[in-house]
């Protein structure tokens, strides 16, 4: 049995959109952010704003995107930052300048030992993990409310009528239909193994060992994915998928005038993203004068 | 189980493709949230990497591509980390080349199959995650010695650990669910 996302029909501006509009809206954001690695906040900060607005008319309700919203924040804030913060590693190189004033540093010591060292927590890495965390939260908050406010009916559809061929779309169209049904499976693994007394978050032993003892967890999954393929498999056969007219797309999307603005922004902000980096070497990383003064006095 | 030849891209191939990437995708999301593995320095371990190499190996090379390239896009969207192209080719590549040795996977079980099938695992891993560190320089502005100290070698040797462990395993699971479904 296939789980869908928590998608219900909203009378919304977002929902009033073209699907193909959101993606490629979506797509121009994170490709503005990724191509030319803009890591400017004065960039970022207003690309997060669009993305909160956006997230807060796609009205979903809170029980709803609380457990995903509570996720990428865990992972932003104490994975990303806090790793950005300690090592500075995950962006451009000049975040590990060797003289940016040290603010503090963090004992990293084996208990019970004198063995370990010290991090030293830089102006420039302590900056960096704050804007490494805006600049994730931006594209995550573009991201979260799709499978929430699309319908599924319409993946494969979008996908096609954005030129994807009909293999491609089909694929990206089940790849997202079965990614909630998977995850809800590895759930009910979780508990059904639980059930039977395996603490998988206790789990003893070195790495190898924690790694060997996840396969009850793993196997049961995976192995029913593929007995549930071949029964996908045979179904499209039957219906003979890919030798003639394309049934499986649901409807006939049309662009309105709504659509192409919002496309048209988001271009705007992928040329412009591009244009200022390669253009005129804005968009790089760099301390603000406020933040290192708020240090050094 | 085996198609008549490795490069054939039908309907199998964009379910198991499909099937691959949200397995990939899910498993990445739930051992991240729920239990994260242990790393040291910038190792990090993804069990999710020997269902991917797992699904080259049974179900050849264009459902590992899909499944390596559309499960990190996926992830990588649906979790905030953005577009990072080079990483899904890498992880494509990952899945694709273990799935060259498809139509040489006769038995499942037998060791030699098994080893036959790590080893190219290995040898997807080294060229996928190379290829990501290498592109690296280009997107990232790094140096040659960041891309192999900082980004390839621990990538490697966590993708590898992984699937030693886990995919001889992943395989006598399927020999089995294979021969009871006669194909």
């Amino acid at each position: 049995m296939l789980v869908t996302w928590k998608y219900r029909p909203r009378n919304t501006f977002i929902q009033s959109l073209d699907p193909r509009t959101r993606l490629i809206f979506l797509g121009c954001v994170i490709f503005a952010l990724t191509i030319p690695e803009i890591w400017d906040y004065r960039i970022i900060i207003p690309l997060f704003i669009i993305s909160l607005t956006l997230l807060v008319m796609s009205r979903i309700e809170w029980k709803d995107i609380k457990r995903p919203l509570l996720f990428i924040f865990i992972l932003v804030f104490f994975i990303v930052g806090l790793n950005g913060m300690l090592s500075g590693r995950g962006g451009p190189s000049s975040v590990l300048d060797p003289n940016s004033p040290v603010i503090f540093t963090v004992p990293l010591k084996i208990p019970g030992t004198d063995w370990g060292w010290s991090v030293p927590v830089t102006i420039s890495k302590l900056w960096f993990s704050i804007t490494q965390i805006f600049r994730m939260l931006t594209m995550a908050l573009l991201a979260i409310p799709i499978p929430y406010t699309m319908d599924p009916n319409i993946y494969g559809t979008a996908f096609k009528r954005m030129g994807a061929s009909d293999k491609v779309s089909f694929t990206m169209d089940l790849a997202l239909r079965f990614l909630p049904t998977f995850v809800r499976d590895f759930n009910i693994t979780l508990d059904a193994q639980r059930a039977r007394g395996y603490e998988i978050e206790k789990l003893k032993g070195g790495i190898a060992e924690k790694i060997r003892r996840l396969a009850p967890f793993i196997i049961p999954v995976v192995m029913q994915s593929t007995v549930t393929g071949e029964e996908v498999i045979d179904a499209m056969d039957l219906r003979a998928f890919g030798t003639g007219p394309r049934t499986w797309l649901k409807s006939d999307l049309k662009y309105a005038f709504r659509d192409y603005f919002i496309i048209s922004i988001g271009i705007i902000i992928f040329i412009g993203c591009c244009a200022l980096k390669w253009g005129f070497g804005i968009g790089g990383f760099f301390i603000p004068d406020f933040f290192t003064n708020y240090f050094l006095g | 189980m085996n198609t008549k030849t490795s490069w054939e891209f039908g309907t199998r191939q964009v379910v198991f493709g499909a099937i691959g990437a949200a397995l990939y995708g899910a498993l990445s999301y739930v051992t991240n949230s729920l239990f994260p593995l242990p790393a040291a320095g910038n190792v990090t371990f993804r069990p999710a990497v020997a269902v991917l190499i797992f699904f080259g190996v049974a179900y050849g090379p264009w459902v590992g591509l899909l499944a390596g390239f559309i499960g990190n896009t996926l992830g990588d969207a649906l979790s905030g980390w953005g577009f990072y192209w080079n990483w899904s080719l890498g992880n494509g590549l990952m899945g694709m080349i273990p799935g060259l040795v498809m139509l040489a996977i006769t038995n499942y079980k037998a060791q030699a199959d098994i080893i036959k099938a790590v080893l190219w695992g290995l040898g997807g891993a080294a060229v996928g995650m190379l290829v990501a560190s290498l592109t690296e320089m280009f997107v990232g502005g790094i140096d040659l010695k960041t891309a192999l100290v900082g980004y390839f070698t621990p990538s490697f040797i966590g993708n590898a650990v992984v699937i030693v462990i886990l995919l001889p395993i992943l395989m006598i699971a399927f020999a089995a669910v294979a021969s009871s479904r006669g194909r």
